[in-house]
């Protein structure tokens, strides 16, 4: 005879199934039952957060670092409402994500029962599938559904909402294989044809002045030998975009940079300059592109994307080859002929123009980030929020290896930065992970005592807007000077050790000692108040109008 | 080239998927025409018919877009030129006395019919083109109208279609 098991219990049994062992989360009525069964099954363990957004970012950070899809749990109405920015936050980046909801009892759905909200309803064009759990019968196929289908193919956050009587409902449950759900996607992941290789070979052969832009895609398809495999079997210089920083290791002769509003100059002027574009795993975002009528206007683009419908959104595409990032490198390489990009390099390096300082004081990114990359011997995987030390984060540390720079891209979500740490310090044991924040974006949020290491660059402002004020506001700073509380008494209340460092001298030792301590560490690093990001593309320009340096009016 | 498009969509009949297909419509900001939605031959599906009026490049990724979202079975696009397009009206007239004869007149002027006659108000029911509909409902302005209830547009390709390229019959 069957076990009669609980909603609940069969909850946390498609978890494991799943192969989940850590989730995110926070308790609230209407996803009591399920905490109710969590502690029966010690596989799944649960961190507890102080809020849900964190949850959300958590389950993020785990699910970019390994690759396994992140759990976060939430109650209904309020609780689920608040994961709802780290679900857009996983949707613009593609994360496979597996949000779990609480909601009201099914009798009392659509009566504006306490804590009901229609939460499939608002995170319905954030999330790639949703689905209210209307019986118990269809709970373990939704939990299977919903893993595959974050999953597969183009990764993105599902939602479950679950009422609490399904929660607490019974069924005789027998073990069911995972299956694959019914009526899913049609020919999404198509495969490029032969001729189409062939064409984007063919252009490969014929340029002169080819460019690889990089971008999420190759991390998420783990395409970093294909990728270093194609560029030195070419010589063709590769780009990163923001996301996709450390898909190619920094140090490689051939990497160029970050392209866009912040990209260095040589690297967006190669780009305009380029006859061919190789775009990898990339969407041609806006902060990429510049005024898109502007962009690369000599080049021919193949873009290689795993969503069909990403082909020719943005930029016009000569070749578009659909399929996996891995998979079609790989295609190319065996047909591709072997060249040399050497005029065409030493061209770009031509373009490199020497780095503005962007400092007046003594205590600059450059150096912070050195040293960072020193006293963490270039081995850290760095987690940043959004902002200016977003970008010097981006630009200034060199990466590696795979996949050890973590940002939110698309959405640009200020407060990710220590919750996303947390999840991929907890992905990673024993590897160093540091959370880099303004003062803007920290928000202390310390569960468990993970040990993350977290940087507070505070120069007094919300930096990023201050320095679009300054160039594009005539420096009318409305809303931007803000009072940061005192970090090291904060730190010390969360029992943490905590340094400041205010001078350049302080960096290496402050930054040395706070690698060497176990468990989680902060240091505030007060910088220069009108510290600006050079260059910068001012927004709607094409990539050949950077701004370089505060003399420049625009 | 910009010009009126028939998308068509085979969905699962929940109204979780509606409102998904619907959603995408919004999200995307597609210039949408007409929206039509009815059964087909296989239970639990329905077929979604959305006339816009765009350039290929946008039709195709709609469809590519639909093609994404789960409980969409098959998505297609083809211009309106190159298919059969027609959608049904319920027009509901007052024409009582002699001028009734008149009403008749123009029912048959326009092959349409007469589906109800109730001493108040007589309903009208009409099928063709937009255009076809939408010049019949005038003609009928000479009487009283009191309600009109159209279909929007349904459409299928004529001739041969790709398999790949086709919304099947059911699946």
């Amino acid at each position: 005879m069957a076990e009669q098991l609980t909603g609940s219990q069969i909850l946390c049994r498609a978890l494991l199934d799943e192969g989940v062992d850590l989730m995110f989360g926070y308790p609230g009525g209407a996803i009591m039952p399920f905490y109710h069964a969590l502690p029966e099954y010690p596989g799944l363990r649960h961190v507890l957060v102080r809020h849900e957004q964190a949850a959300a970012h958590a389950a993020d950070g785990y699910a970019r670092a390994c690759g396994k899809p992140g759990v976060c749990v939430a109650t209904s109405g309020p609780g689920a409402t608040n994961l709802v920015t780290g679900i857009a936050t996983a949707h613009m980046d593609n994360t496979p994500l597996v949000a779990i909801t609480g909601q009201v009892p099914r009798a009392m759905i659509g009566r504006d029962a306490f804590q009901e909200t229609d939460i499939i309803g608002i995170t319905q064009p954030i999330t790639k599938h949703s689905r209210l759990v209307e019986d118990v019968e269809e709970l373990a196929e939704a939990v299977h559904e919903a893993f595959a289908v974050a999953r597969e193919g183009r990764p993105g956050p599902v939602l479950l909402d679950v009422p609490k009587d399904v929660q607490n409902q019974k069924l005789a449950y027998t073990e069911a294989a995972p299956r694959a759900p019914e009526g899913r996607r049609q020919g999404l992941m198509g495969s490029p044809t032969p001729m189409a290789i062939v064409e984007a070979s063919r252009l490969i052969t014929r340029a002169q002045r080819p460019l690889i832009m990089a971008g999420h895609g190759v991390i998420l398809s783990d395409a970093y030998d294909e990728l270093r495999a194609l560029a030195e079997h070419t010589g063709i210089p590769v780009i990163t975009t923001l996301l996709g920083i450390s898909a190619f290791p920094e140090s490689h002769p051939l990497h160029l940079g970050m392209p866009g509003m912040h990209g260095e100059v040589h690297v967006n002027r190669a780009i305009q300059q380029a006859d061919l574009i190789i775009g990898v795993g990339l969407r041609f975002d806006d902060r990429v592109t510049g005024n898109l009528a502007a962009f690369a206007r000599g080049a021919k683009v193949i873009h290689i994307e795993l969503d069909a419908s990403e082909i020719g959104k943005n930029v016009p595409v000569a070749v578009g080859l659909v399929g996996d990032a891995r998979d079609i490198l790989r295609e190319l390489l065996a047909v591709v002929e072997r060249r040399d990009c050497g005029s065409w390099r030493g061209e770009i390096a031509s373009f490199v123009r020497p780095r503005v300082d962007s400092f007046k004081g003594g205590l600059s990114p450059e150096e912070i980030l050195g040293a960072l990359e020193d006293a963490s011997a270039g081995r850290c995987t760095v987690v940043s929020d959004v902002g200016q030390h977003q970008m010097w984060v981006a630009k200034l540390y060199r990466y590696q290896r795979p996949n050890t720079h973590i940002t939110s891209g698309g959405l640009g979500t200020m407060g990710f930065a220590v919750p996303a740490a947390m999840g991929v310090a907890l992905a990673r044991p024993g590897e160093s992970v540091w959370a880099i924040s303004g003062g803007g974006g920290f928000p202390m949020k310390m569960e468990e005592g993970i040990p993350v290491k977290m940087a507070i660059f505070n120069n007094g402002y919300l930096g990023m807007v201050r320095q679009w004020q300054q160039f594009f506001h005539g420096r009318r700073y409305s809303a931007t000077p803000i009072w940061s509380p005192d970090y090291l008494r904060l730190a010390e209340a969360y029992g943490i050790p905590a340094w400041r460092v205010e001078r350049a001298e302080q960096v290496d030792e402050v930054l040395r000692a706070a690698q060497a301590h176990e468990g989680p560490a902060l240091v505030e690093f007060l910088i220069e108040q009108e510290a600006n990001v050079f260059p910068m593309i001012p927004p709607g320009a094409s990539l050949s109008e950077p701004i370089e340096s505060e003399t420049v009016s625009v | 080239m910009t010009t009126l498009r028939a998308l068509t969509v085979l969905l699962e009949d929940r109204l979780i998927t509606f409102n998904r297909a619907v959603g995408l419509l919004r999200r995307r900001n597609l210039p949408v025409r007409s929206l039509a939605v009815g059964p087909t031959v296989t239970p639990g599906v329905s077929r979604l018919t959305i006339m816009i009026h765009s350039d290929e490049p946008t039709a195709d990724r709609a469809v590519q877009q639909f093609q994404k979202l789960v409980g969409v079975r098959a998505a297609a696009a083809f211009p309106a030129r190159e298919g059969v397009t027609r959608e049904l009206a319920l027009v509901k007239v007052r024409a009582t006395g002699e001028r009734y004869g008149e009403l008749l007149d123009v029912v048959q002027l326009y092959h349409a019919a007469v589906v109800d006659d109730n001493p108040e108000a007589t309903i009208v029911e009409m099928t063709g083109s937009e255009a076809f509909v939408l010049s019949c409902i005038r003609a009928l302005e000479r009487f009283e109208v009191l309600e009109v209830a159209r279909s929007g547009a349904v459409a299928l390709e004529t001739g041969l279609t790709e398999a790949g390229a086709r919304v099947p019959a059911n699946i």
